[in-house]
This record gives structure tokens, C-alpha cells and sequence, in this order.
């Protein structure tokens, strides 16, 4: 592989990495807390495909670099400090209400949709094995949430208000999926991983209908809230829970 | 109203093509489609599936070996007056182990008038309760479903809990600990 293609590749991997795994640890923080039995053992499933999405792209990237797949996904996620995450803050933000979970859930499970429907057709022959894979769990999320959305958007004014309150404060964070990393453009012009731009242009032909049709509104004017990579204090916070047995222990065999 | 629970649906369960539905158990919904997918992410995550049918409780005419031989009348077929014939689906509970599975699909113009005729018309078996609604009452997983909603279970690891050496890191824990405890306390 040429050089800055491996270079844009190995980092686009660790985004995508970084995103599940965090995300995924967002989700399981539901786990004996989802509003009925029946969503907290969906929710928690959910969570569990994400966090093993996230072991699928830190092999592909430990296998691009020349490290050892089986070691290097522990690594990453119990002995990186914050600064070296390169995750949107979309998926560290704390979990919220019922609502925000779940708009978040939407939003991300679409976008991923959407990434993998290309990436499953990557000149890479390895991501378009793995877009293949996990595309398959994310339709089935994607079925869930949007079901969610739609109901909760559409429920009570309650409902409606939570709904409305989640999607005005995430669209903008949501908007950051589609900033594109600095060597990104190669990637699309070798038909490795789709264009953001036009990925973006995907999600929004999906979700702003199918907001609009759960009787809410997608803020108008908004730009991205940031780029991948800044963080708020609250990845800190979710490696303090996460890394806390590594920290203490830091040479034990689990 | 004291029950705040979404209503009950019954979960019917079909492992693979040619096997009837069996009974899997109940889950809490607000609408047949929430429940087709609950019913997907409690019963159906590990085993084989390939058809789930959701069903709310209240449509299901229940009757046992017991009621039937006590209270015969219950076979008593009420006039049809003008409602018209319509599918049920029949299932039958065989033996005290057995759970409640797919008998037959009869057309009828109430679920009692179905009770009657599977009464008379299947085979005897040792049958402890029939379970009797309509068929428009069922919500159905789709053969499009079988891709998104049950194949990928197949394909997850699950590693059995001695795979882990969490007992053993614990263990070297304690010991370290206990080390240092011995070392201050001397």
C-alpha cells in the first residue's frame, strides 16, 4: 500500500475505533437502568455489538501497522490517555435522558449505516469484509432506534419536548461525524472509504425525514460543533472508570 | 388504572423452516411492531431462529384439559349471526413438559367455534391446554427479517466465563496485597 494511503487508512481505522468503543461504553452505562427489562436487554446487546465493532477496527488497524491484533485493542483502550483518543464528542457526551440515548443512538447508527453501505464495496479488501459484517447488526439497530425516535417523537409532549431538547443540542455534534480528517480526500480517491461529504449528504436524505415525520425539527443553521479528535472533560471521566482496574494494576493477566 | 406496564404479548418462536412455533414466553410493548423487536432482543439473541410471531395476550382464547372437561359448554358454539369466517391458528400444550406449539390453522367465525372443531378434528394426544386466536392478531417477522434479525446471532462468539482468568488475577491481587499488609504490619 502506498504510503499516505496507509497513513490516511491506519488513521481513519482509529476514528472509527475509538467512536464504538466509546459509544459502546456509553450505551452499557444503561445496563440495569433502561426505562423497561425488554430495552435494557436490547440496549444492553446493543451495546456489546458496538464495543465488538470497535475489537474489528483496532485489529484491521493493529494488522495495517504491524502489531499484534490479538494484543493491541487492550492496549488502546485501557493505556491511552484522553489526548490520544481520536473519537467525536458526540459519543462522550454522558448518556443523559432516555431521549438524548437515544437520538445519539440514531444519529450515529445511520451515519454508520451509511459508511459501511461503501465501505462494504472498499478497493480495501479487508474494511469491505468487516463493512459487510457489521453492516448487518446495524441494520437491525438502526430498525430499533429509528422505531424509538419515532414513537418518542411522536408519544407524549413529554416525550416530544425530551425528543426535541436532545436532537437541538446533538445535531450540531452530529454534524462533526462528517469532518473529515486532514489526509481523508485520499481515501476517497482510491475508492477506500467513501467521501464524507458524500456520506453526509446520504444521512441527511435519511434522518431529516424521518425526524421531520416524528413531528420534529432539525435546527436550521447549524454547523459542525467541532473536529474529531477535541474533546470534552468527559472523555477523561469515562477513561477514569474504564482504565481504573488497568491503573491499579497494571501488569495483571486477565 | 394501577397496571403502568405496556400490554403483554406473547412470543411464538420458529427454530427452523418445517418446525412449528413454539411458545418462548412474553414481553411488555407499546405497539406489535416494539414488540416483534423485543421479542427478537429477549428470546432470540443466541439460539436459531428463523420466524418470530408476537401476539397480545388478550386476544388469546385459553382454555385447559381441566376447564374443557369440567365446563363442557365451552364447546357450546354460540350462533354465528353475521360475522364473518375469518383464520385462527391453534396451539396445543402436549404433556406437562410440553410447551405450547403450532397445531393447525382453522377458519371459523370465533375462536370458541375454532376450539370446537380442533376438539373434534386433531388427533388426541395428551393435551393440557389450547391456546386459540386469529391470525390477523399475529404480528410476523418477514423472510427479509431472517438476515437482519436472527442470522447474525449465529455468527457471535460467546466465550464461556472459564476462558477468562479473572478468579486468577484476583487471586494474585489479594496475595500482593496481603504481602504488603504482612510487610507493614513487621
Amino acid at each position: 500500500m502506498r504510503a499516505d494511503l496507509h497513513e490516511a487508512l491506519s488513521a481513519r481505522l482509529l476514528a472509527m475505533a475509538d467512536d464504538e468503543l466509546i459509544l459502546g461504553h456509553r450505551d452499557s452505562e444503561w445496563c440495569g437502568h433502561a426505562p423497561i427489562l425488554e430495552e435494557d436487554i436490547a440496549f444492553a446487546n446493543l451495546a456489546l455489538d458496538e464495543l465488538g465493532h470497535a475489537i474489528i477496527w483496532y485489529q484491521l488497524y493493529a494488522e495495517l501497522i504491524g502489531r499484534d491484533p490479538e494484543t493491541l485493542p487492550d492496549e488502546l483502550a485501557y493505556q491511552r490517555p484522553a489526548a490520544d483518543f481520536q473519537n467525536v464528542r458526540i459519543v462522550e457526551l454522558p448518556k443523559g435522558d432516555w431521549a438524548f440515548t437515544l437520538v445519539r443512538q440514531y444519529l450515529f447508527d445511520v451515519y454508520e449505516a451509511v459508511m459501511l453501505e461503501k465501505m462494504a464495496e472498499s478497493q480495501y479488501d479487508l474494511l469491505a469484509g468487516a463493512a459487510a459484517k457489521i453492516r448487518k447488526e446495524e441494520i437491525y439497530h438502526q430498525r430499533h432506534t429509528s422505531a424509538w425516535v419515532r414513537r418518542l417523537g411522536l408519544g407524549t409532549e413529554e416525550s416530544h419536548q425530551r425528543m426535541q431538547i436532545a436532537l437541538d443540542s446533538l445535531w450540531p455534534e452530529a454534524l462533526s461525524l462528517f469532518q473529515p480528517l486532514p489526509n481523508d480526500e485520499v481515501l476517497a480517491e482510491a475508492w477506500i472509504v467513501p467521501r464524507l461529504a458524500d456520506a453526509q449528504a446520504a444521512w441527511e436524505g435519511q434522518v431529516r425525514p424521518w425526524l421531520t415525520d416524528a413531528g420534529l425539527t432539525v435546527p436550521g443553521d447549524v454547523h459542525a460543533a467541532g473536529k474529531r479528535g477535541q474533546h470534552s472533560k468527559h472523555l477523561a471521566q469515562i477513561l477514569d472508570d474504564l482504565q481504573e482496574v488497568t491503573r491499579l494494576f497494571p501488569d495483571n493477566q486477565w | 388504572m394501577t397496571d403502568t406496564q405496556w400490554p403483554r404479548y406473547v412470543v411464538l418462536y420458529q427454530d427452523r423452516e418445517g418446525n412449528p412455533h413454539r411458545y418462548a414466553g412474553s414481553v411488555h410493548a407499546p405497539d406489535p411492531e416494539m414488540a416483534l423487536l423485543n421479542a427478537r432482543d429477549v428470546f432470540v439473541r443466541r439460539p436459531e431462529c428463523v420466524s418470530l410471531w408476537v401476539v397480545p395476550v388478550d386476544r388469546i382464547f385459553a382454555v385447559t384439559a381441566e376447564q374443557l372437561e369440567e365446563h363442557p359448554d365451552l364447546l357450546a358454539v354460540l350462533p354465528e349471526g353475521s360475522v364473518q369466517a375469518a383464520a385462527y391458528y391453534v396451539f396445543q400444550k402436549i404433556g406437562a413438559r410440553g410447551l405450547h406449539s403450532f397445531a393447525a390453522e382453522i377458519e371459523a367465525h370465533s375462536s370458541q367455534e375454532v376450539l370446537k372443531l380442533a376438539v373434534e378434528k386433531l388427533p388426541a394426544k395428551n393435551i393440557m391446554v389450547w391456546w386459540v386466536f386469529p391470525a390477523a392478531e399475529v404480528h410476523k417477522s418477514t423472510p427479509e427479517d431472517i438476515q437482519a434479525m436472527f442470522a447474525i446471532a449465529e455468527t457471535k462468539l460467546y466465550r464461556d466465563q472459564g476462558q477468562y482468568h479473572t478468579v486468577a488475577a484476583l487471586r494474585r491481587i489479594k496475595e500482593q496485597k496481603d504481602k504488603e499488609h504482612a510487610n507493614n504490619a513487621g
